[in-house]
């Protein structure tokens, strides 16, 4: 089987659940807090995708950034090179999911041909949402990404975003 | 109340060895005693904990290793010689012990060293210790000190992704791939933290004695994990091979798709990085170096031979008790005679043979007329040299020089002044030369005329 790499980076802001995706989903060989201290932490998912006439094994090498200021300075530089991204936000909390149109624009300055898909992320918390699905489709639709309400907590959604991005970042 | 209840209890716990049937009393005693029998389970389970944990002895070991702890730094801080005095036998004898085995795999290293001090890479280094003033005991030190190569990373610069791994050991524990991840997420925030806008890469990592060394070009680095201290010339291996990798598969790893099967043919490069623990091949321009410097001392030491040669020449054309053994053939003097006998043989070194002409005939009349007396000053005098020999302008050794003169060069003998003759001779190139030489360099079988002959010598 043809076996590809390809960089991924999580971003959303600070406490969205993106290391709660990476940490139950992935396999990763540090601890976390190597985001506290330099920022990022690398993890790797792999997933079969299919690719012309052919299924193809595909590591996504997930960089899993910092959502705090501290390390803004260095963010561009590991935003380097990156294929595509998950972007994170929190349906419990509305301001999230604007950030996110930071994030994504931040990223295409630095990999114009960055693919996205968006993770909504806590929907096992329903009483607390604040955000509806179809604020989470408008974004989506504004970035030309798909969307998945995800649960870090229950594992809905986690594998099929996954395999939609590998499939989008490998077409 | 009842007698046993009004006094102590003379057996066992208080107040069991009583009679319980009567409730008042039992309440008393409950009053009394009860503290007392709770106290005792307490200790009773205190007591089996503390057995328990003095028979285990990871719990006992785990309990009392923090207090010994305390004790020993409290000690080292309060007696600092005395605990010195104590466990120097113990750690004395280990540090010794460590010392003698590094010194004696110091001393098999330059063993080893010394057995190839005569390969052009020992030379080389011989060369390089020259020019920057080190000594070759040093050179040869810092040549034996222990290197070893564990892993090579050959990583993608702009995603971190592994382009190619190559280790010394099958550790199916190490993941590579994250490895290159996070190396190139620390080489990015050092470079944003502390490079401060300057040009510039992390160029190494050093954790004990282990360090990763890194090399970097436009589009990949090099990352080389070692224990040791890396010989001179290794960094210059690695950028020669990281340059060269980013030459060869430059379109490749300008638009790297995550794809490294086209990468596959860098595994014996960097497989070859592996196997410079031992001391290695010189470079291609360290054996440009190399060639040249010795073709210089080629040529320095032809010139020097040359030159010796030269001097040799000059100094054996400066008389030297070297003396002139004629040839044993017969002297003859130009004795003219009135026959033609030639009963002499001329030695076919010196021609033409100096037979006095004319001879006449000898016709018998009566009336003849005496022969005329040849004049032995028309003849030239003729010899050859016994040796290779500058002449001079003039008839002494200070005097200018003048021509080299081949040994066994037929000469015509000029003029004589002193020890020296005055010469004619014509060389392999037709020409004529004249110029002094000393006698003791010309043999001639004639004897010289004294119309030749300078009666004072002019130094």
């Amino acid at each position: 089987m043809t076996s590809i790499a390809k960089k991924i980076c999580l971003l959303g802001d600070f406490a969205v659940g993106k290391t709660s995706l990476v940490r139950r989903f992935v396999y990763s060989l540090f601890e976390d807090k190597y985001i506290s201290t330099i920022g990022v932490k690398v993890s790797r998912k792999t997933v079969a995708v299919p690719r012309a006439d052919e299924v193809i094994e595909l590591k996504m090498m997930l960089w899993d950034l910092a959502g705090s200021e501290e390390f803004s300075h260095v963010r561009a530089s590991y935003l380097r090179g990156a294929a595509g991204a998950v972007l994170v936000c929190d349906l419990t909390r509305p301001e999230t999911l604007d950030s996110l149109r930071t994030y994504a624009s931040d990223l295409l300055g630095i990999s114009p041909n960055a693919q996205f898909v968006l993770a909504a992320n806590k929907c096992d918390l329903t009483e607390q949402q604040q955000l509806t699905e179809q604020q989470v489709k408008d974004l989506a639709t504004a970035l030309d990404a798909p969307y998945h309400l995800t649960s870090a907590k229950t594992g809905d959604e986690v594998e099929s975003l996954f395999r939609h991005l590998g499939k989008r970042i490998s077409t | 109340m009842t007698e046993s209840s009004s006094g102590p209890p003379r057996h066992g716990q208080p107040g069991d060895s009583a009679p319980r049937s009567d409730p008042p009393v039992e309440e008393l005693r409950s009053i009394l005693f009860d503290r007392y029998r709770l106290r005792i389970a307490e200790l009773e389970a205190e007591l089996d904990a503390l057995e328990r944990q003095i028979n285990d002895s990871d719990a006992l070991a785990a309990t009392i290793a923090p207090i010994i702890g305390d004790a020993i730094r409290r000690k080292i801080r309060d007696a600092r010689d005395e605990m010195i005095e104590a466990l120097y036998p113990i750690i004395g004898q280990t540090v010794v012990r460590a010392v003698s085995e590094a010194i004696r795999d110091l001393a098999r290293n330059i063993d080893a060293q010394m057995r190839t001090s005569f390969s052009p890479r020992a030379v080389w280094r011989r060369l390089q210790a020259q020019v920057s003033g080190v000594s070759g005991a040093e050179m040869a030190l810092r040549d034996s000190l222990p290197f070893a190569v564990d892993q090579v990373f050959l990583i993608h610069r702009e995603t971190g992704l592994l382009l190619w791994y190559v280790s010394q050991s099958i550790d199916d524990s190490f993941d590579s791939e994250l490895i290159s991840g996070m190396l190139t997420a620390i080489r990015d925030f050092v470079q944003d933290t502390f490079g401060r806008g300057e040009s510039g890469d992390l160029d190494e990592i050093q954790y004990g004695d282990w360090r990763i060394l890194i090399e970097t070009t436009q589009y990949a680095y090099l990352a080389v994990v070692v224990d040791g201290i890396e010989p001179s010339g290794f960094r210059a291996e690695m950028r020669e091979r990281v340059i060269d990798i980013n030459h060869t598969y430059e379109d490749t790893l300008r638009q790297y798709d995550g794809d490294n099967r086209p990468l596959a043919p860098v595994e014996p490069s960097l497989r070859s990085l592996v196997a410079l623990t031992e001391p290695r091949e010189l470079s291609t321009t360290q054996k440009r170096v190399l060639a040249v410097v010795s073709a210089l001392a080629v040529l320095c030491l032809a010139v020097v031979c040359l030159g010796g040669g030269w001097a040799w020449r000059a100094a054996r054309s400066t008389p030297t008790p070297q003396p002139i053994t004629p040839e044993p053939t017969a002297t003859y003097t130009v004795a003219p005679s009135p026959t033609p006998t030639t009963a002499s043989s001329p030695t076919p070194t010196v021609t033409p043979s100096p037979t006095p002409t004319p001879t006449p005939t000898a016709t018998p009349r009566p009336t003849s007329t005496p022969p005329p007396t040849p004049t032995p000053t028309a003849a030239p005098v003729l010899g050859v040299m016994t040796g290779n020999v500058w002449t001079h302008e003039g008839p002494y050794i200070s005097s200018p020089p003048a021509e080299l003169i081949e040994q066994g060069q037929p000469v015509e003998i000029l003029a004589v002044s002193g020890d020296w003759y005055r010469l004619r001779w014509i060389s392999r190139g037709q020409d004529e030369f004249v110029a002094w030489a000393s006698a003791r360099w010309v043999g001639t079988m004639m004897t010289i005329p004294a119309s030749i002959v300078t009666p004072t010598a002019a130094p």
